[in-house]
């Protein structure tokens, strides 16, 4: 058994009661529209809650990564590194809404959901049992089909919280199938028992395992954005409203991530396939497409919707050579923490532009270097980071996840292949960057400043002093990253 | 070290050793702001900075005379173990002295020259740029820190080459219109200084090669500690690597000192301020070369000890330096720009000092040779600064660089005249009196006496070449100031133009100069037997080079006849006459008219052009290396880049994005059933990969 004091029992605790708190307290209040007050609450639970988790990898009461535990939930630092990823973003949006949320109504409503939502992702990534990982899955996902809808009257947001649904629960039967063939397989939804049994398996019942490792590629495929099953990605980025989609891009996309580590990986190392060309093929065409598409976009949502498709398939290499090389799992959880940072930031500065100046077309962009100035260095820093310009911090994980699929190369043939993908894409991911940088800069004289919303404001500081700071003296990350990371070799058993 | 001592009333310093070299720097560094103040003042500045340069090379002559040496060193690149230092020894010490001296003059005679030039700052500072970079080569202790220096005196010639960067037509060389093999002749400043810069570049890369190469078997650039063992030369010498690397450190020498085949660009550099030309291209900077040579030759002689011969590699020394030094000298005859004709000579003379130095591993005196290379050094130094700062002066007075508008000067500027004569009878090796017959002197008895195969034709070609010197010097100051007043100084004249002599901030530099040449030549034997135990004990203590044949001698001999070989001595004495004879005929007496000499017969006549026309040396280097190259890269723009690359790559690849994202953004149809299409299918092939 966990002890209580263990750190996602503890999270639970404080966020699930703040967010079903919430709700009461607006109800006993009869007021409306006080916005801030609820946002000051739920900034506070998050606030709270990283510093719990912060204090717990200071004192050192955080195992190493573990991969496999008899509970559900293990409290080991894989989770919690994915938890200080997920609070960081879980912050910025709650930040990043005090203005956007300002005119709409059931402010509390609104600040619960996402405080739900952030359980759920965390404790995706602290699950060690497939049921416990559907639950948390399922907590993470339904509140966030309601935020993304949750401008009633926007056609837009409709469409999208639509589509989201639909994909959503299309996903989840499919996990469901999954894990129902992988318990019928192996007799436990322990994951750890599931992969003992996976390696011990009967060959004639490969195709089956195989079919179940399929499903858990489509089912968390579908949030993680990988190409083909990233379609509803970029209607749904661009209908939500800005910080949620900044919490879908940048947060709920990193649990499928969480999940995908702690099933696809290790499942395929125990059916011990070659399995890594297939995420290889995969990590390849999302890049490719999520960049040749963002390319031509109009709109900055979308453009950055394709952009976080893109950077799916960086993530996604690490995984493919996991195997083979120490570095590539380390630079997955290296790039999803900065893509966490990075994508959040770049979001909220257009929940910013999107309140202060009501536009979300790039050509509107003229001058903003100028109008918003604050805003739009947030917004090129963030880009470069993404870009991986150094000495910003996403240069850093990207060299160490390009460098794992170079270091692979003595097992993996086409390993280096990923690698030249890779930085061809970076380089292409730098003319829609640059184009952006460009309009905010270079165009536009005439424009005057105008008051930037404080919360963004402080959100664009954070980040930039993030991305410069780690990118500069990456040290620190570099060694939580390490320390975060669970060992996979072609060799491991539970 | 050897006990002998004048007993000079102070003590070299290690400082004394840095500060040679950091002074020029540090005067360098605050010439421009000294310009924004005041430009007058900064002539004064690099004069001074220059003295005190000079002051602080000169205390280390305590060690020139008792043969020690001062070996300092810091740490360089802390990570390699890279030490840097400065090595202060006979051989450097001397070197760093003529520089320093012969520098500050040239810079007292800038003063004057470049008077009134509204770029002097930049003058200045490269000029001190240049005399840092300069002691950095003479004072270092490692092969690196010598080619630190060598890129900064590169980099210090092609600024001053093409100081006068507006290319105006009086700062060009060559005669205008004139062709050779369908390319001009004729060449602007600019073109000049990128000229020397890519040729000697060329050397540079050969340098760099060589000292890697080096530095791989022996794990250091210091000279000391190449000297100290001979484990690396023994497993390079195994693979056959050792004496490639050494040619290879030549190949720098070659194209610093401007020798055959790298020769070519020395005459364009001619374009840059005649005071630069005395400086950097007669004096200092092509002697770097032959101080290189004089710096490597003893390690590589001292390897004999080890059983390892190198002769290939002093036979390459000899030859390249035989053949340049006839080569140039042919071409002086003819040229009728004044400084042309020195720059010819500048190079041919330094190929006697490659001569001496490489016939000086070839034979068992290595002190013999290589003492007479460094003392022609030294000589050459100093009658070669005078003559060009003699030219220089009559190129200010006459406006113009062709010796066919002099003539019959020798009325108006006395001073000149006389120095030029004194400073030119150095060059021409007058008998007795001047250093520069002493130094070639030995040169001819260290070449006859080397008892090599190769003795008799090297020494053939001395001879002949010191006749050809002889004669085109007297060529040179008889059709400057003998004859009638050539067409252009009657005109100037007559527009009331005053021939005058320069001043005195002019002469006074050149004339200290020539009256050296004089007054050191008077004493030369016994200065030359100095500069012999010099560096017989250097080399002795140094490298353990031992000179049997001379102590042998030296018991039996009296001191004063020690050195004169009788068959040199005689042909000195004949290429003197022959060649002074000549040019007395066709340019003094003027009893035979060259021109109609020239073109008497059909034979004197072909020599003549293509003596005149660089023995096409020039123009085959153009057509190899700049037309033919140019001519492919033209092609490769029209039929490669435009098409492959601008057409091909950049428009397609454009092109082909586009269309990506169109078809991209086409599957992206806004309908859900689609979307579901294709995440079915998705799963389907996600499966089937893995069932691969």
């Amino acid at each position: 058994m966990l002890e209580i004091t263990s750190t996602p029992l503890i999270l639970i605790a404080i966020l699930g009661t703040v967010g079903v708190i919430l709700p009461i307290i607006s109800i006993a209040r009869k007021e409306k529209g006080s916005n801030s007050f609820y946002a000051v609450i739920a900034f506070a639970a998050l606030i709270v809650s990283m510093a719990y988790v912060g204090y717990e990898f200071i004192n050192e009461n955080v195992a190493a990564s573990a991969l496999f535990s008899d509970d559900v939930i293990v409290n080991d630092a894989f989770g919690g590194f994915f938890a200080i990823a997920m609070l960081i973003v879980a912050l910025f949006t709650t930040v990043g809404s005090f203005n956007y949320m300002r005119k709409h109504n059931s402010p509390a409503v609104y600040y619960s959901l996402i405080l739900l939502a952030t359980i759920g992702m965390i404790l995706v990534a602290y699950s060690t049992d497939l049921v416990m990982l559907f639950v948390a899955w399922e907590l993470m996902s339904i509140p966030t089909y309601i935020l993304v809808g949750y401008m009633k009257k926007n056609p837009a947001s409709n469409e999208a919280a639509l589509k989201y649904f639909l994909f959503g629960a299309l996903s989840s039967a499919i996990i469901v199938y999954g894990i129902a063939i992988s318990y019928g397989l192996t007799g436990s939804t322990n994951i750890g028992e599931v992969i003992e049994g996976y390696s011990t398996l009967d060959p004639s019942l490969l195709p089956l395992a195989l079919l179940s490792v399929g499903m858990f590629i489509a089912g968390f495929g579908f949030k993680m954005g990988l190409v083909p099953f990233h379609q509803w990605l970029p209607d749904t980025y661009e209908g939500a409203p800005s910080p949620v989609t900044a919490l879908l891009a940048a947060a709920t996309k990193k649990a499928g991530f969480a999940a995908a580590i702690r099933i696809i990986v290790l499942g395929m190392v125990a059916l011990n396939l070659d399995w890594t060309l297939a995420l290889g093929i995969i990590a390849v065409m999302t890049m490719t497409i999520g960049n040749v598409a963002a390319i031509m976009q109009k709109n900055l949502s979308r453009m950055l919707a394709y952009s976080s498709i893109a950077h799916a398939g960086y993530i996604l290499i690490g995984l493919a050579v996991a195997p083979y090389s120490s570095l590539g799992l380390q630079g997955s959880l290296y790039q999803i923490f900065n893509h966490a940072v990075m994508k959040g930031a770049a979001f909220i500065a257009i929940a910013g532009i999107v309140t202060t100046l009501a536009v979300t077309h790039i050509d509107k962009l003229k001058g903003l270097g100028r109008r918003m100035p604050i805003t739009a260095l947030g917004m090129v820093i963030s880009l470069f980071a993404l870009a991986g310009v150094p000495p910003l911090s996403g240069f850093w994980s990207k060299l160490m996840l390009f460098g794992s699929a170079l270091d692979a190369s003595t097992a993996l043939w086409w390993a280096p292949w990923l690698a030249i993908a890779g930085v061809l894409n970076s380089a292409l991911s730098l003319a829609y960057y640059g184009w952006i940088t460009r309009k905010m800069y270079f165009e536009g004289e005439t424009e005057k400043r105008v008051s930037e919303p404080k919360s963004i404001v402080a959100v664009m500081i954070f980040s930039i002093i993030f991305l410069v700071g780690f990118g500069v003296y990456p040290e620190p990350l570099l060694k939580f990253v390490e320390f975060a990371t669970p060992v996979v070799s072609l060799g491991l058993m539970p | 070290m050897a006990t002998e001592s004048i007993g000079l009333p102070f003590e070299a310093t290690s400082a004394a050793a840095w500060l040679v070299w950091i002074l020029p720097f540090a005067a360098a560094l605050i010439m421009p702001g000294i310009g924004k103040i005041s430009k007058r003042a900064t002539g004064y500045v690099a004069v001074g900075f220059a003295l005190m340069s000079a002051l602080s090379a000169a205390s280390l002559l305590p060690l020139a005379i008792e043969a020690s040496e001062i070996h300092h060193q810091i740490m360089w690149i802390e990570a390699i173990g890279l030490k840097g230092g400065v090595l202060a020894d006979p051989l450097s010490v001397i070197m760093a002295n003529v520089v320093a001296w012969i520098s500050f003059l040239i810079m007292i005679y800038s003063t004057g020259y470049m008077k009134g030039d509204k770029d002097i700052t930049r003058f200045w500072f490269w000029m001190m740029f240049f005399i840092g970079s300069m002691q950095i080569i003479v004072l270092s202790d490692n092969l690196l820190q010598v080619f630190f220096g060598w890129e900064g005196v590169g980099l210090a010639s092609y600024a001053l080459i093409s100081f006068w960067y507006r290319d105006k037509k009086k700062d060009h060389v060559g005669q205008e219109g004139r062709t050779v093999l369908g390319l001009l002749d004729y060449y602007a400043p600019t073109h000049a200084g990128m000229k020397a810069f890519i040729m000697t570049k060329v050397g540079d890369v050969m340098m760099i090669a060589g000292m890697l190469l080096i530095f791989l078997f022996a794990g250091t650039f210091g000279f000391k500690e190449l000297m100290g063992d001979h484990e690396w030369a023994i497993a390079m010498n195994a693979q056959g690597l050792l004496v490639p690397a050494f040619v290879l450190l030549f190949g720098g020498a070659v194209g610093k000192s401007a020798q055959f085949p790298l020769n070519e660009w020395l005459l364009e550099a001619m374009t840059g301020p005649t005071a630069v030309s005395a400086l950097i291209h007669a004096a200092t900077m092509v002697k770097a070369g032959v101080f290189l040579v004089a710096r490597i030759g003893p390690i590589v002689f001292a390897l004999g000890a080890a059983g390892i011969m190198a002769d290939q590699f002093f036979e390459i020394v000899a030859w390249v330096g035989a053949i340049t030094a006839l080569l140039l000298a042919t071409q002086g005859m003819v040229n009728p720009e004044i400084k042309k004709v020195l720059a010819y000579s500048t190079g041919s003379q330094i190929g006697y000092m490659m001569m001496a130095l490489g016939v000086a591993g070839l034979s068992h005196q290595y002190v013999d040779g290589y003492t007479a290379g460094f003392f022609h050094l030294i000589s050459h130094a100093m009658f070669k600064a005078s003559l060009f700062m003699a030219a220089g002066s009559l190129l200010h007075i006459v406006g113009s660089r062709f010796m066919t508008d002099m003539g019959g000067l020798r009325k108006h500027m006395k001073k000149t005249y006389a120095f030029m004569w004194a400073a030119g009878l150095g060059l021409m090796g007058a008998p007795f009196i001047t250093t520069g017959f002493w130094s070639k002197d030995a040169i001819f008895a260290s070449v006859y006496t080397s008892g090599n195969e190769w003795a008799l034709p090297l020494f053939a070609i001395a001879v002949l070449t010191a006749i050809i010197t002889a004669f085109y010097t007297t060529r040179m100051i008889g059709m400057v100031f003998f004859g009638e007043k050539s067409k252009h100084i009657q005109k100037m004249e007559e527009e009331g133009h005053h021939i005058h002599e320069a001043s005195l901030s002019m002469w006074a530099p050149y004339g200290i100069l020539a009256v050296l040449t004089i007054g050191i030549g008077l004493i030369g034997l016994s200065t030359e037997h100095g500069l012999h135990h010099m560096f017989e004990v250097y080399l002795e203590d140094s490298f353990g080079i031992h000179s049997e044949y001379a102590k042998a001698e030296s018991s039996i001999l009296p001191e004063f006849l020690k050195g004169i070989n009788p068959v040199a001595l005689g042909a000195s004495l004949v290429a003197f006459a022959i060649g002074i004879g000549l040019g007395y005929i066709f340019y003094i007496g003027r009893w035979v008219d060259p021109v109609k000499f020239v073109n008497s017969n059909i034979f004197f006549y072909a020599i003549h052009k293509v003596i005149l026309s660089r023995w096409y040396l020039n123009a085959i280097v153009y057509w190899c290396f700049v037309v033919a190259p140019l001519w492919l890269a033209r092609g490769i723009f029209r039929y490669f880049e435009k098409t492959a690359i601008d057409y091909g790559m950049n428009d397609g690849f454009q092109k082909a994005t586009a269309w990506g994202a169109k078809v991209v953004q086409g599957t992206q149809t806004g309908v859900s059933q689609s979307y579901l299409f294709v995440f079915g299918a998705g799963l389907l092939f996600v499966v089937l990969i893995l069932l691969m």
